[in-house]
């Protein structure tokens, strides 16, 4: 059997006087797509940043692509990354450039490419997340969910073994919602790539997982199949999915208690 | 008790990070040396020539301005007191170019660079920081300082020795023209470098490359430290300024001192 | 070509300047009339003044004691040299209270407490609490500028005869430590050679530059846009223009006082 693409084991990180994970083990197969999902502010994105070395655990253990992650120098930790794609909450594209020199960054930092096919990798990129014309436009100029296929665009340029989402579709209409997962999908077919896709939108992000975990309080309490998420066993990811008041999610509580006081 | 006990426990944190900080600047100080050595693939195209005209080109009337001023205050200072005591004015212009070219005209410049540089290059890289592109920029294998640092701490060290030469002669003219105007100082009198010794010069170069590469790196570390959103980036530049000011000011004296020390009060 | 698009930026460079010359103007007389009759939010003021101090105390005195041993170190070998150790403490003293003590405090002022309270505006501003506060019907200038700009000029003023006595004993520990003159005859050089005026110039100057500093820091704050960004470049806007106007002014105030 071959070796888990993602290992997280066991991994404690603390802010301040707050623990946001702990405990947390996660495993992903190679091929595999997961879904993570958690209330608002629960460390979803901590551990998309832990997974790339982009912080460092408190405790625990992290294994990605078959290399270990925690305790090694930022020089060290640069030919992993180049394997992995990343797309984060905020877009993150860099301002100072245009949209293709935003896509073309990856590849241009990698090295060993021409380039002209540099320049038709990114045009092909840029294509297929429908985004031919902007090329030459300023990150500053766009749209938020045009910044986001710049993004997605960004973070498949390179066929990355392994790709994060990091809430691909917040803030876009369920339209679009739906045109960015199918992309995602057929992207995922494609290239065979590990993903992890990290979501408050739980019907949007079903279709295109197989897996989901649920985050709560620092654990991840659940872990079943996408297709019946909603009818999982456990009340707390049934009462999150449904998104119903009544139950037992503390935060909804508290919220609740706090608009009747 | 508790109240002496939470006020002990607040010291302590607040030197434990300190000493954080002081770890982290250090840090970014040996990677930007570093980074010296290694440019290269890394490093953007063109990014030091951007560099050098963004931080030349801003500052370069901001220091004509200052500089210009606080020359003619401080000739007109200097022979408002003569006037009262001796009423020669014969040393004043020498004895002004001696000063300006081993303190004054880098020290200020450095001070007024410390506020236009350093909150600049606060601000970009603390904007990156709190969007997350400094973190995409790691994701693709590059060391952010040398990628964002690097070119700014060249472009800074070189422009603060080219912008305190220009400073210097700025404040050093609008002395003369003071002096002249107000006091009928004759201009061969006052612009007279003979007094001026090898040493005066190399303690000019020393204290200009020496603000020129400390500005960048603190500036550099604040912004790389912001948290948060708006109110970071706002920390980041504030903390910015005040540091890279007071750098200048402890390497003047420093400075100073060890050139006093070392030529044995003969300066 | 490339002459005409330099003229081009030159000329809207000026234009900016001017604007925001011009927007400093404006909201320097609305903060005048507010003060018309003097309706000010006690807490609000009370409460900057106590944060304004604690944040720069530390800095200014760190300053302040550099400051006046640079001058001493600066003067020293000269008058060392010319044998005359009982005017040291006159051109160390002089050159602090009428000049370098108001400058470098205000500098350090400005980059703490200036930067600091454009900072805090800004993000007040594009965060949309600003407009929240129009919606209650609360003038922002009233409630937020007057109280901000009063505490900084009075604290610029505690701030600066602070500064003043500190950096006189900075500049008397490196007479003794480096050039070894006596605690006695710099006491008695400054008390000697130094005159009332000489203090009041550079509290004059203090209390002109602590109103340039708040009012460009607060216009810098309620007028920036567009984000962390925004905010970014108004805290260095206002750092510049604190320093511009400081330089600025202390020239005319220098010639004011000598006429």
């Amino acid at each position: 059997m071959s070796e888990p693409a993602v290992l997280v084991r066991d991994v404690f990180k603390r802010y301040g006087r707050r623990d946001v994970l702990s405990g947390v083990s996660l495993a992903l197969e190679p091929g595999a797509r997961l879904g993570l999902i958690g209330p608002a502010a629960t460390g979803k994105s901590v551990i998309a940043k832990l997974i790339c070395g982009l912080e460092e655990p408190d405790r625990g253990d992290i294994r990605v692509l078959g290399e270990d992650v925690v305790g090694k120098r930022e020089v060290q930790l640069g030919p992993l990354r180049r394997r992995i794609g990343m797309l984060f909450q905020n877009y993150a594209l860099f301002d100072f450039l245009t949209v293709e020199r935003n896509v073309a960054f990856p590849l241009e930092q990698r090295g060993g490419m021409e380039a002209d096919a540099i320049a038709a990798r990114v045009a092909e990129r840029l294509k297929a997340v429908g985004l031919s014309g902007s090329e030459q436009k300023l990150t500053g100029e766009l749209s938020g969910g045009m910044k986001k296929r710049v993004g997605i665009a960004r973070a498949t340029v390179a066929d990355a073994e392994l790709v994060i989402y990091d809430e691909p579709t917040a803030g876009l209409d369920p339209v679009t919602t739906q045109k960015i997962y199918d992309l995602l999908t057929a992207d995922q077919l494609r290239t065979k790539a590990t993903v992890l896709a990290i979501s408050s939108d739980v019907v949007a992000l079903a279709g295109f997982v197989d897996e989901i975990a649920f985050l709560y309080q620092g654990h991840i309490i659940y872990r079943g199949p996408a297709a019946t998420i909603a009818d999982a066993p456990d009340p707390l990811v049934r009462q999150f999915v449904r998104g119903e008041l009544e139950g037992p999610l503390e935060d909804v509580r508290k919220a609740t208690g706090e608009r009747d006081g | 008790m508790t109240w002496v006990r939470t006020r002990i426990e607040n010291l302590g944190a607040g030197v434990a990070s300190v000493y954080r900080a002081a770890i982290e600047l250090w840090l970014v100080y040996v990677g930007t040396i570093a980074g010296l050595f290694r440019r290269g693939r890394n490093s953007p195209r063109g990014e030091l020539t951007r560099q050098l005209y963004s931080i030349g080109n801003k500052s370069l009337v901001f220091i004509i301005v200052t500089l210009g001023m606080i020359g003619m205050v401080m000739t007109y200072e200097a022979c408002m007191q003569l006037s009262r005591v001796t009423g020669d004015y014969s040393q004043v212009g020498m004895q002004f170019l001696r000063l300006i070219i081993s303190d004054m005209g880098p020290t200020l410049t450095a001070l007024m660079l410390a506020t236009r540089v350093g909150a600049g290059i606060a601000a970009e890289v603390g904007s990156m920081k709190v969007t997350e592109q400094i973190d995409a920029l790691r994701m693709s294998g590059v060391l952010p300082i040398d990628y964002l640092i690097v070119p700014r701490f060249l472009a800074s060290w070189i422009m603060t020795l080219m912008l305190s030469v220009i400073g210097a002669t700025v404040m050093y003219a609008a002395g003369g023209l003071t002096a002249q105007y107000n006091f009928g100082v004759n201009p061969n009198t006052f612009f007279d470098l003979s007094q001026i010794r090898p040493r005066h010069v190399i303690l000019f170069l020393v204290k200009a490359s020496s603000y020129g590469a400390a500005i960048p790196v603190v500036a550099g570390f604040c912004g790389l430290r912001a948290r948060g959103s708006s109110e970071g980036v706002g920390w980041a530049t504030t903390a910015a300024v005040i540091g890279a000011s007071f750098a200048v000011i402890t390497l003047d004296f420093i400075i100073s001192a060890a050139a006093l020390f070392l030529t044995g009060g003969d300066l | 070509m490339i002459g005409e698009k330099a003229i081009h930026n030159v000329g809207a460079g000026a234009v900016r300047v001017a604007q925001e010359v011009g927007g400093i103007v404006v909201l320097t007389w609305q903060v005048l009339r507010a003060l018309v009759p003097p309706r000010i939010d006690r807490r609000e003021l009370f409460k900057n003044l106590y944060k304004m101090g604690n944040k720069s105390v530390p800095i200014v005195v760190l300053t302040a004691f550099f400051a006046g041993g640079l001058m001493t170190l600066q003067a020293g070998p000269f008058v060392k040299k010319l044998g005359a150790t009982s005017l040291a403490g006159w051109g160390a003293g002089y050159a602090v209270l009428r000049e370098i003590g108001p400058i470098l405090i205000g500098l350090m002022f400005s980059g703490r407490v200036g930067a600091n309270n454009t900072a805090e505006l800004a993000t007040m501003t594009v965060t949309e609490q600003l407009d929240g506060l129009r919606a209650l019907a609360i003038d922002p200038i009233k409630f937020l500028v007057v109280p901000r700009v009063i505490a900084m000029v009075v604290m610029l003023v505690v701030l600066t005869v602070l500064g003043d006595l500190v950096a006189l004993l900075g500049s008397s520990v490196v007479a003794k430590v480096m050039l070894d003159i006596d605690w006695s005859t710099m006491y008695y050089s400054f008390v000697d050679n130094l005159k009332p005026a000489d203090f009041l110039t550079g509290i004059y100057k203090s209390i002109a530059f602590g109103g340039s500093i708040a009012v460009s820091s607060c216009y810098f704050g309620v007028t920036v846009r567009g984000g962390a960004v925004g905010v970014g470049k108004a805290v260095n806007a206002a750092v510049v223009a604190a320093a511009v106007s400081i330089m600025l002014l202390d020239f005319f105030l220098t010639y004011l006082s000598s006429h």
